[in-house]
């Protein structure tokens, strides 16, 4: 069986609420390549955490199909979860329980064995500089660290598909250009990485970007495609010239 | 507070943030329903619970008294007959008390076949003449001990005016006799568990949902089961520990009796713990915050304390009320404690109300199963 080239792959994604008043997916077409970082794109409200969740198994389309690793989704969401990290939007990890607790509590979930999580645990404590609070209680952390652990409980088992929703939200400048350098190594290692923002520039660290609105994909490609396409110096103008209407009618 | 400063209070800022707590609250629709509805509920269910008085108490009354029709035996058997706080069941006196001892009747009463003619003898001014009357009573609730024998003594005293009756009285269950505190002790351990097991359990379920955490959970391989027992497990164990203190407390510190067999007791307070995790693991589905989860607590607790034989015994509630108090857990767990720790009782005598408690298990499991979510369904 040959390896398909793109690890997820959605044809006509849709996702309505209140009996289809609510357009919040409307036929997303999507390809995203083994190992490649790929930057969803759009305004708040475009559609970037709908599609994110159902790509995830975590909310079921209203049509469409999804495809993940050759996986049907959502009827096969539980042979994927192995193989999906998830770090959603807000830092879902559990505040009264140490980071330590946290990161082996979904260790546990993925059933790794004893010395492997914690080999893996000390490994991602020290990758993402959180050594010193392994035995800290997550409500006492800054909302960087915090976001830092979440991302911590997606990595323990390994993933080859990470699902970040604005991963890097709230986070100081210099954090998030040591979070891309993370993202990288990832992904030169063979993990794919999907990561939905709102933030421009960020984007332009990506492999490829895909631009939503009002849950279509109206545009993609690389960042030096896109801005040659539309002539402009960065991603940011065209985002302006494509989504800027609806940006400032929000 | 050293900065307490009355001269610059303005009243206009105390307005406002009194209408934005106000309008907080009536735009939670399920607590402002909840506010309206819910004095209404209990008022209603507690009215309804009081409204009447002890009756229907079952009893037998073996009159061998029946010489004449106007014997005194049958005077007062009519007069017991017509009296609402007892109810005169079919049976002797004999096969009456094999069903006190069950706890399937209060009380068997037997009027002697000489009864009329000693009564005129004594009349006459007969000498060593002794007027008696055997009872065979449950004397673990003193409430229902004191309605039979005031049903009886006004029964005798319609009858025969003050004839100087004295009264043969063997208590059942080994001559089990409580006091008030003995008798309120396992409805109140039933009550406190309710309460107790349901606020936790339905605030700590809401506290998971709301929390975000959830989410996430739903993208591993763990399953609906895997979940949902995890949550049971859990929750179970702070019930057990809750069990296991109200025990304490009311077996040390108050002097509860348990007549029967304590592991019996434990098993049966853990079992009615269950049912309460479960039946809030079920609820917190329809609470969409704390506050929402908090009030469902109370709805539950307090009608429950009404219909389920707490305050007066369910054979003296309206029928309407009787039949509701079939669905009602707390019943049965009143029973259980009631039987195990005041009468003595034993899985033989009790294995039905088990069984009844084991329906409502599975019961809040399945509509547990059915409503634990794995995905965000909106």
């Amino acid at each position: 069986m040959s390896i398909q080239e793109y690890i997820v792959e959605t044809k006509n994604l849709v996702k309505h609420y209140n009996k289809g008043e609510v357009k919040a997916v409307n036929g997303l077409d999507l390809k995203v390549k083994r190992g490649e970082i790929y930057a969803f794109i759009g305004a708040n409200g475009a559609g970037k955490t709908t599609a994110l969740d159902m790509i995830s198994g975590v909310l079921y389309p209203t049509s469409g199909t999804i495809i993940v690793d050759g996986l049907e989704i959502p009827r096969e969401r539980k042979r994927m979860a192995h193989m999906i990290g998830v770090a959603p939007q807000d830092v879902s990890v559990y505040s009264d329980l140490t980071v330590k607790e946290n990161i082996m509590f979904f260790a546990d979930l993925y059933r790794l064995e004893k010395a492997q999580s914690n080999s893996r645990m000390k490994e991602l404590l020290g990758v993402l500089k959180l050594e010193e609070k392994e035995n800290e209680l997550v409500r006492n952390l800054s909302g960087g660290m915090k976001r830092r652990v979440s991302i911590a409980c997606a990595l323990i088992h390994d993933p080859k598909l990470l699902l970040f929703d604005e991963a890097t939200v709230g986070v100081d400048p210099v954090l998030r250009q040591w979070f891309w350098k993370y993202f990288k190594e990832l992904s030169k290692k063979g993990t794919t990485l999907i990561i939905t923002s709102h933030v421009m520039d960020e984007a332009e660290k990506a492999d490829r970007i895909g631009l939503i609105r009002a849950g279509v994909l109206i545009e993609e490609g690389t960042p030096a495609e896109l801005k040659e396409k539309y002539r402009v110096q960065t991603i940011e103008e065209v985002f302006l010239k494509l989504a800027g209407d609806e940006f400032i009618n929000e | 507070m050293s900065d307490i400063d009355f001269t610059n209070f303005s009243s206009s800022r105390m307005l406002t943030v009194s209408k934005r707590v106000l309008r907080q609250i009536t735009r939670d629709r399920r607590t402002f329903g909840m506010i309206i509805f819910m004095p209404l509920l209990i008022m209603l269910v507690f009215g309804i619970a009081l409204s009447g008085e002890i009756k229907n108490i079952a009893i037998v009354v073996e009159n061998q008294d029946t010489d004449t029709s106007e014997a005194a035996g049958i005077v007062i058997k009519n007069a017991l007959d017509s009296d609402t706080r007892v109810s005169l069941k079919e049976g002797t006196y004999s096969s009456a008390i094999n069903e006190i001892e069950d706890g399937k009747l209060s009380a068997a009463i037997l009027i002697p076949a000489d009864f009329t003619t000693n009564l005129q003898q004594k009349a006459a001014g007969g000498p060593d003449v002794t007027l008696e009357i055997r009872i065979y009573i449950d004397g673990t609730d003193p409430l229902i001990r004191a309605n039979i024998m005031a049903a009886l003594q006004d029964a005798l005293s319609d009858a025969l005016g003050d004839q100087g009756v004295q009264f043969d009285e063997t208590l059942a269950h080994d001559g089990a006799e409580q006091s008030g505190l003995d008798v309120a002790i396992p409805a109140v351990m039933g009550f406190v568990l309710t309460f107790l097991v349901l606020l936790l359990s339905s605030l700590t379920m809401v506290r998971e949902r709301i929390g975000g955490t959830q989410y996430r959970l739903y993208t591993t391989p763990l399953n609906k089961m895997e979940l949902l027992s995890g949550y049971v497990l859990a929750l179970t164990f702070f019930g057990f520990i809750e069990v296991v203190s109200i025990l304490t407390i009311s077996v040390f510190l108050f002097g509860a009796t348990v007549a029967g067999n304590f592991t019996l007791l434990m098993l049966a307070a853990f079992m009615y713990a269950i049912v309460h995790v479960l039946l809030a693991v079920f609820l917190s589905n329809f609470a969409e915050n704390e506050l929402q989860a908090m009030q469902m607590v109370p709805i539950i607790a307090l009608p429950s304390m009404a219909l389920s034989g707490m305050l007066v015994p369910v054979d003296s509630l309206p029928v309407v009320a009787q039949n509701i108090s079939n669905f009602v857990p707390l019943t049965y767990g009143i029973r259980l404690f009631e039987g195990i720790m005041l009468k003595g009782f034993d899985l033989g005598n009790l294995w039905l109300d088990f069984l009844k408690l084991g329906v409502f298990l599975l019961v809040f499991f399945v509509l547990s199963v059915l409503t634990v979510k794995d995905h965000n369904e909106s």
